[in-house]
């Protein structure tokens, strides 16, 4: 439980930080007033402007200091309220426009790991089942050339194939589409292309990942002892050795999140999806501040969020993390290897075993 | 109950049985014309040292060597049956069960052990879940696992190593097979344990008429619990007899030699133990002649320029040219000791004692 | 039903006893794989530097072809032919809308795309190196503070800082391989940390702690010759990581102002209308850029499996 409660506070602390130097770097290096006035904002000799840039300043509070300004900030948004954007109307406040745009990011990312989660763990299975056969070598190739194709040049390349040479899939993504359903019309099949792009690449990199555990695992006696008992090789495979080698693959599939969206950055770009990767980059380009922020604080929140999860998981999978034993046999030696950070750090840094509950 | 002793209709039969793997060097003759027969009800020891193609030997057998890689030849015949070049998947579970060394490796840890034990019944007998669990519950009780049914719900970690292969005798039970093969049992176990699990084994051998291999690399293992004893070096046999005549009448100096090289419960306070000289042989390359000639203190010239035919006398078989106990085995050593090496040019002590 | 072939051929489903034919493993090679992804990175290197030097077409220059054709009263008169042409023995690759050569645009995108990679990865494997030996070797608050800064710097989402540090400052190369190689710090970092900390255990750098080496000596000496190996290993992966950062970025119109790169090259290429009508602007650079970064991550992944470096820093991103 002490570790529970010292993980979650370094998360909150990580948060901060992050908040902070983001809150910072952009008041700094940026010029909040110009980008909500416009060019009345160096109009500092005409009395009107001056009215109008002290009625701004106090709105979007630009007279009060900085650490001020970040406090107000901060308690605007434990409360869930994101602030009033940096444009000369402030419309819609930012929570309506993470609302918004929100919830089509997430239907992609979720269908971008289905697909590749999917893909990975059958791909994996055969591969690792006939080690070094050709099979084996064909999928290893194939996984290799997907990881070193960039999200960008593939989404060019399934576009160009799916939706121009043999126009399969649509090439228009309308937001005011009904999302379930299976024609051009529902923005499921609409978001196929795009959770393409971001899945296969997720999926050969889950691949390689898996297929490693996966061998390493055959090669323990318990497959022997399993295939000894007359259990079949399937059964074999997914019940006996797939469990135990998901280890490293949860670790990447929670890492992976940030990954995926800086792939979504690009492919909601190209696919032109109004989801969260759009809105920061329209954000970014005009210094729309508070939005990024949000963005950001979501995507971190998100990461650690994740990061989290996967600890819990480990202890799902295997009931030895449940019970704490520290007795590790070559199987986990994988777990161990590919612990988070934090995990590696933590248990190089305090000599001290901590018993948790 | 016991099985009445089939001579007719032996369980096993191997005959000049051989097992390869390529390599990129050539092929490993890991098991290299091994014959023998295992009775009905029987239990048959199989002593080496480690590399000495025991383990192979019946991997193979039961057919749970990769099949790529793995050259398979000569004949084995399970109840009549030909094994080689034969599917075996059809015994697995069934006629067939085995016992590995490590029961910390060979369970899977994140299973229940009950599950485990369940798996074959529930695959092959059909059983459903809750007279699966029963039946395992009286099976833990049967190998003394206490408080079976709440082991039933536990992970292999969570027992200890005794519980542990006691779980893994309760699956070969469970199978209730016509042959079991126990590889090395009870060598990752304390030594208070090991005597335990193999009188256990032993007994639910004897009252469930299977045919046993115990396959160990300590002689005193084997005595009093095998009815023969097959002596094997770099994947050929090298002496087999039954138990109560090879320890009477050791001839062959491999089998004699690993005997000194374990301690023993009569043995005097402080006696030297005779570790074994050199290493196993490398077997893409075989010495010709003799596998052990080149470790063994009785070597003569012949030994390392031919295979020694085996000599069969009665029940009792050996593959040697100069065996203990009879004059020209004597008198190898004696010449041996007073040249101060072998034939391979290992040096031996005039006045070491005569293994 | 399974076949009886299958049966037998997978009976344990892998050669866990091959490990019983002892001594087996096959003698550790780069493998040729290895030397041809080489010569390309080098190939493409040096065509990248000799770019201007090189007898290539222009890559600014407009390639227009003319034919002959009727005008409106039927008078044989030359025309330009409307670019872009496709793949000719003129023009490798194609052209442009423009009737640019888009093989020597894509060389010259080289330069921009390798620029960053090679700065980006120097940069993180000076810094992020120092600071993980630092951590490693000291430990203590030193290396608190450290992996507390590697850890932030992890947890951020990456191309997000990327394009709003690029937005705020400028779009100059320096500035983006900066930026990008920021990144790289805290996985480079985290390598460095972890090999200083299982090689200040070996003996040899207890040795010379106890024969009273300096401790900048032993870190020179003894712990950066072996830190190094895995690195380098590592700097392929970011060269490679970098390389596709940048092309992000360009693809989001946020790269290196004026001058051409693979990113936005592609980028060019990607709208409708080309892509019906003239799909060689997008692929001759998508495949340039796909053979570069395969080659590094296989180079990459060659030396790992060579020096046996255990880490796994697939986790880096």
């Amino acid at each position: 439980m002490r570790r529970a409660i010292k993980r979650l506070l370094g998360l909150g602390l990580l948060l901060t930080v992050i908040s902070m130097v983001t809150f910072a770097a952009m008041n700094i290096l940026g010029d909040p007033l110009f980008n909500i006035l416009g060019p009345i904002a160096g109009d500092v000799d005409n009395p009107e402007s001056v009215k109008i840039i002290e009625e701004a300043k106090e709105q979007y509070y630009l007279d009060k200091s900085l650490p001020e300004r970040y406090a107000r900030w901060a308690g605007d948004f434990v409360t869930g309220d994101f602030g009033v954007r940096f444009s000369a109307t402030g419309q819609p406040p930012v929570t309506d426009l993470i609302k918004e745009r929100f919830p089509r990011t997430l239907q992609l990312m979720i269908m971008a790991q289905l697909i590749a989660v999917g893909l990975a763990i059958p791909w994996a299975v055969t591969a690792a089942s006939r080690a070094n056969s050709k099979t084996d070598k064909t999928s290893t190739v194939t996984a290799f050339a997907f990881v070193s194709l960039p999200n960008f040049a593939l989404a060019v390349i399934l576009f160009y194939v799916f939706s121009i040479r043999l126009d399969w899939l649509p090439d228009v993504y309308t937001a005011t589409d009904p999302f379930w359903g299976f024609t051009h019309n529902h923005r499921l099949i609409q978001n196929l292309l795009p959770a393409l792009t971001l899945g296969l690449g997720g999926a050969a990199a889950y691949q390689r990942l898996l297929r490693t555990d996966l061998i390493t695992t055959l090669q323990e006696d318990f497959i022997l002892m399993a295939r000894s008992k007359g259990v079949s090789r399937r059964k074999v495979l997914y019940k006996h050795a797939l469990r135990p080698s998901l280890f490293s693959l949860i670790t990447v599939l929670a890492i992976n999140i940030s990954y995926m969206i800086g792939g979504a950055l690009v492919v909601e770009t190209f696919f032109r999806i109004p989801g969260l990767g759009t809105a920061v980059v329209e954000a970014v380009l005009r210094e729309d501040f508070p939005v990024v922020l949000a963005i950001v604080m979501i995507v971190a929140t998100a990461f650690m969020v994740f990061n989290y999860l996967a600890d819990l998981l480990y202890g799902v999978i295997d009931p030895r993390v449940r019970t704490n034993e520290k007795e590790s046999t070559p199987i986990f030696r994988s777990l161990w290897k590919s612990q988070t950070n934090l995990e590696a750090e933590e248990k190089i840094n305090d000599e001290t075993v901590e018993v948790s509950s | 109950m016991t099985y009445p002793t089939d001579e007719e209709h032996p369980l096993l039969v191997l005959e000049d049985y051989r097992i390869g793997f390529n390599t990129e060097r050539g092929l490993a003759k890991a098991v290299d014309g091994v014959s023998l027969t295992l009775k009905r009800g029987q239990t048959l020891g199989i002593v080496g040292e480690s590399g000495s193609g025991k383990t192979v030997l019946n991997r193979g057998v039961i057919g749970l060597l990769a099949a790529r890689n793995t050259v398979e030849s000569g004949s084995a015949k399970f109840e009549g049956e030909e094994l080689v070049g034969e599917n075996r998947q059809a015994f697995w579970g069934t006629k067939m069960a085995m016992i590995f060394q490590d029961p910390m490796t060979s369970l899977n840890p994140v299973m229940k052990v009950g599950n485990q034990v369940m798996e074959p019944l529930r695959q092959h007998q059909k059983l459903s879940k809750s007279e699966a669990k029963k039946r395992v519950a009286d099976i833990f009780t049967l190998v003394g696992i206490p408080e079976p049914i709440k082991r039933l719900d536990q992970y292999p970690h969570e027992l200890s190593g005794g519980m542990r292969q006691r779980v893994m005798i309760s699956i070969a039970l469970a199978i209730e097979p016509d042959l079991l093969i126990a590889d090395e049992p009870t060598t990752s176990l304390d030594v208070t344990v090991q005597k335990y699990i193999l009188d256990l084994l032993t007994r639910v051998q004897k009252e469930q008429g299977m045919s046993m291999v115990l396959i160990t690399h300590d002689l005193g293992v084997a005595r009093g619990r095998a009815d023969e004893i097959l002596v094997m070096y770099g994947g050929r046999v090298m002496e087999h007899a039954p138990t109560e005549d090879l320890f009477e009448k050791m001839s062959h100096p491999y089998t004699s030699a690993l005997f000194s090289s374990i301690p023993h419960l009569h043995h005097k306070k402080h006696t030297r133990l005779t570790p074994i000289p050199g290493t196993p042989p490398d077997i893409v390359e075989p010495p010709t002649g003799c596998r052990f000639a080149p470790r063994c203190t009785y070597a003569q010239e012949i030994c390392l320029l031919e295979s020694p035919p085996m000599t069969q006398e009665g029940n009792h078989r050996y593959a040697c040219f100069f065996p203990i106990g009879i004059q020209q085995g004597q008198e190898a050593l004696t010449t041996n000791q007073q040249r101060g090496h072998t034939a391979s040019g290992l040096q031996i002590q005039k006045k070491a004692e005569a293994i | 039903m399974t076949t009886h072939e299958e049966e037998i051929d997978y009976a344990p489903l892998l050669g866990s006893d091959d490990a019983l034919a002892i001594g087996l493993a096959p003698k550790k090679k780069l493998g040729l794989g290895f030397w041809i992804s080489a010569f390309w990175v080098v190939l493409i290197t040096l065509l990248a530097v000799l770019a201007p030097i090189l007898p290539i077409k222009d890559p600014s220059e407009n390639y227009v072809v003319t034919e002959k054709a009727e005008n409106l009263r039927g008078d044989l008169v030359e025309k330009p032919v409307q670019p872009p042409y496709s793949l000719s023995g003129k023009h490798l690759l194609g052209t442009d809308k423009d009737a640019r050569d888009m093989l020597s645009r894509t060389i010259f995108g080289a330069r921009i795309s390798l620029a960053v990679g090679f700065i980006t990865a120097i940069l993180g494997l000076a810094i992020g190196g120092a600071l993980g030996m630092l951590a490693g070797y000291f430990k203590g608050w030193l290396d608190k503070i450290i992996s507390a800064f590697f850890l932030v710097s992890l947890s951020f989402p990456g191309l997000i800082l990327a394009i709003l540090v690029v937005s705020l400052l400028d779009r100059s190369l320096w500035t983006i391989s900066i930026t990008i190689g920021m990144l790289a710090i805290a996985p480079v970092g985290r390598l460095a940390r972890a090999q200083t900390i299982t090689f200040a255990e070996r003996e040899f750098v207890i040795a010379a702690e106890t024969l009273g080496a300096k401790r900048s000596r032993i870190i020179l000496r003894e712990m950066l010759p072996n830190v190094l190996i895995p690195m380098a290993t590592l700097s392929m992966l970011v060269v490679a990581i970098a390389i596709v950062a940048e092309g992000a970025l360009a693809f989001l119109g946020l790269s290196v102002q004026q001058t051409a790169t693979w990113g936005k090259l592609i980028l060019t290429g990607s709208d409708m209308n080309s892509l019906e009508n003239a799909p060689w602007i997008a692929f001759g650079p998508i495949i340039f850029l796909f053979f570069t970064v395969a080659a590094l991550n296989y180079m990459s992944d060659r030396l790992r499996d060579y020096f046996d470096v255990r880490e796994i820093y697939d986790l880096s991103d």
